[in-house]
């Protein structure tokens, strides 16, 4: 068998590159092959990278350069747009009030997630059936913005932070089912082993299955992280008060006010992304796995 | 499923189970069902302002005269965008992800990359390409005048929904991406072995070995794709405004009329936003639904 080239579940063309010193009948064909996969791939890269690199590029410019020279590589770089940027768009405030948000309302809604899903799953409720239902239910609701504006008018809860907090917070989206799901993998019997050793609900809860649900809780979290940190229509439209916004409202704020100065604009783009560039850069697999199951379940 | 409780007494476990329903029911199920009933008010962003039941007719305000021309151009937009993204980003990944799935040196690189824009979100994405098409002295406006050509890009009402359809492409094709290559990895490779024992083409090994296998794969990036566009308008909103007639979708409409923007949000009815939000609603359950029998039905005959 190890003379036939597909040796791995690998797509079209895959036998030529994997294998390109083996003697083969199909050899010569495939070897140009291997070279058109490469420059594709090459094309892929580009079209992704250069719009960032771009940025980057504007960013380091100063305004003279870029009047001059808008396109073309940077002469002398300027570090000082990342500081005038910060100062001009007061994103000190802005950042300090989106990881506020975030942490806050997916660390809450990952433990929603965990309260509602985990008795659910275990039938420690009654009809878990039916609230299994209403949890697969809640992903096909309809756009509730105005009522969502009207709720958080008549609660008290507009223009404040705790609103915006519990309204991001109680968007869970598949975060229930993922917990429930994956507890489906865990048995019972240690949770019977856990109360025989006098464990309470609470403490299993806490301090017991996150150590045992680890990937699925970070899953729910980073992907409701995700949403909070890059939301802007709901802070639009509950943040009349410019000090609470996060840092997504502030950058497009500072487009509205800085529109043809695109230095300065894109060093303000690079401080917004640069948490998520970070984060990706070392977290990046389960990143992936986050969105990707988030984005499956649903 | 064996329902007494290990731990005791039951009642902790329905006191914390309660309070975390308690919190998704009043912040999503109760304005989700409240969408419904306040679409037959004329309720007001003015907490103060008195609120009437009018039946049907923000309803009728939707099908009437004065807004049909809007209305239509904001659902055909919604449709073309929808059917666009579904179409490219699919096709796109499909590729891609067969691409990617090579023994190719850097592949991994190159799928981090093109999964990087799903986690930057839409304001930086829009700030992103707002300079790449900036009219003046962005690199698409250099390509343009290589041509001879100039052009407005996103403030050109003949091609901005073409490049809003563009960017969403962009920034959303990585999780179909990984949706499709986790396919690929999952068909047997004797699958492939089979084939060419029995002397198939590369052609004829995608036809009939990968693209039936990938069947489910393609179901779930599809409807992902439809339920996603038909409701999506964030980037929308941050590339082109609020009120761009060219690039107008209906959940676009449903921001701008309940939240108004320039067209004086305070005065106007939130009812009428909310009958759009139902509107909406609607046709996105008949289309998801339809779209889901027929990819049901088409994996099990191909």
């Amino acid at each position: 068998m190890t003379t036939v080239p597909v040796a791995a579940p690998v797509g079209l063309q895959a036998a030529a590159v994997q294998h390109p010193e083996t003697a083969h009948v199909g050899h010569r064909r495939n070897k140009p092959l291997a070279v058109v996969s490469y420059l594709l791939m090459l094309v892929v890269v580009v079209i992704y990278a250069y719009p960032l690199l771009f940025l980057i590029n504007t960013a380091l410019k100063s305004n003279t350069e870029f009047l001059v020279n808008p396109t073309g590589l940077v002469q002398s770089p300027q570090l000082a747009n990342f500081a005038s940027a910060w100062r001009q768009g007061n994103f000190g405030a802005y950042v300090l009030n989106s990881v506020l948000y975030t942490f806050v309302a997916a660390g809450l809604g990952t433990v929603m997630s965990l309260l509602v899903g985990f008795p659910v799953a275990r039938g420690y409720v009654k009809h878990p059936r039916v609230w299994q239902g209403l949890f697969a239910g809640m992903l096909f609701l309809p756009n509730t913005l105005v009522t969502v504006f009207q709720l958080a008018l008549r609660l008290g809860l507009y223009d404040t932070a705790l609103g915006y907090i519990l309204i991001m917070a109680s968007g869970v989206g598949v975060g229930p089912l993922l917990v429930t799901g994956y507890l489906s993998s865990i048995p019972r019997e240690i949770d019977e082993a856990a109360a025989m050793d006098g464990a309470g609900y609470l403490r299993y809860l806490f301090t017991f299955l996150p150590k045992l649900m680890a990937p699925v809780l970070s899953t729910v979290f980073i992907l409701q992280a995700i949403g909070v940190w890059n939301d802007i229509i709901l802070a639009t439209i509950l943040f009349p008060d410019q000090t609470k916004w996060p840092v997504t409202l502030g950058l497009f704020a500072f487009k509205g006010t800085y529109t043809s100065q695109w230095s300065l604009l894109s060093a303000a783009t690079l401080i917004v992304a640069a948490p998520l560039l970070v984060a990706y850069l070392f977290l990046q697999r389960y990143l992936v796995a986050s969105v990707v199951g988030g984005a499956v379940k649903g | 499923m064996r329902n007494y409780i290990v731990f005791g007494r039951r009642s902790t476990a329905q006191l914390t189970f309660a309070l975390g329903i308690a919190l998704v029911v009043v912040f999503s199920l109760v304005p989700a069902v409240g969408i419904l009933v306040i679409s037959f008010t004329d309720i007001r962003s003015l907490p103060y302002l008195a609120t009437h039941w009018v039946g049907l007719q923000n309803y009728q305000t939707f099908f009437s005269s004065a807004q049909l021309a809007y209305n239509l151009s904001a659902l055909r937009n919604t449709f073309v965008f929808a059917i666009a993204v579904t179409i490219f980003q699919n096709l796109l990944a499909l590729l891609i992800a067969v691409l990617l799935n090579q023994r190719l040196r850097g592949r991994n690189f190159a799928r981090a990359v093109v999964f990087l824009p799903t986690i930057l979100g839409v304001t930086v994405i829009g700030l992103i390409f707002s300079l790449i098409f900036n009219p003046s002295a962005g690199p698409a406006a250099r390509v343009w005048a290589a041509f001879g050509a100039s052009s407005a890009f996103f403030g050109d009402p003949k091609l901005a929904m073409t490049l809003v359809i563009f960017v969403q492409v962009w920034s959303g094709i990585g999780v179909a991406v990984v949706i499709y290559l986790a396919g690929l990895q999952a068909i047997p490779s004797e699958l492939y072995e089979v084939a060419n024992i029995d002397g198939a083409t590369a052609w004829q090994r995608l036809r009939f070995v990968t693209i039936p296998l990938l069947a489910p794969s393609v179901t779930a990036n599809t409807l992902l794709c439809i339920i996603g566009s038909l409701q999506s308008y964030q980037l929308i909103y941050v590339l082109t405004g609020p009120i761009n007639p060219a690039t107008q979708v209906l959940s676009l409409a449903i921001f701008t009329q309940g939240f108004g923007g320039p067209q004086g949000g305070t005065v106007q009815s939130q009812g009428y936003a909310a009958a759009i939000s139902i509107v909406q609603f609607i046709i996105v359950a008949i289309v998801s639904l339809a779209a889901l029998a027929y990819l049901r039905r088409r994996e099990t005959s191909l």
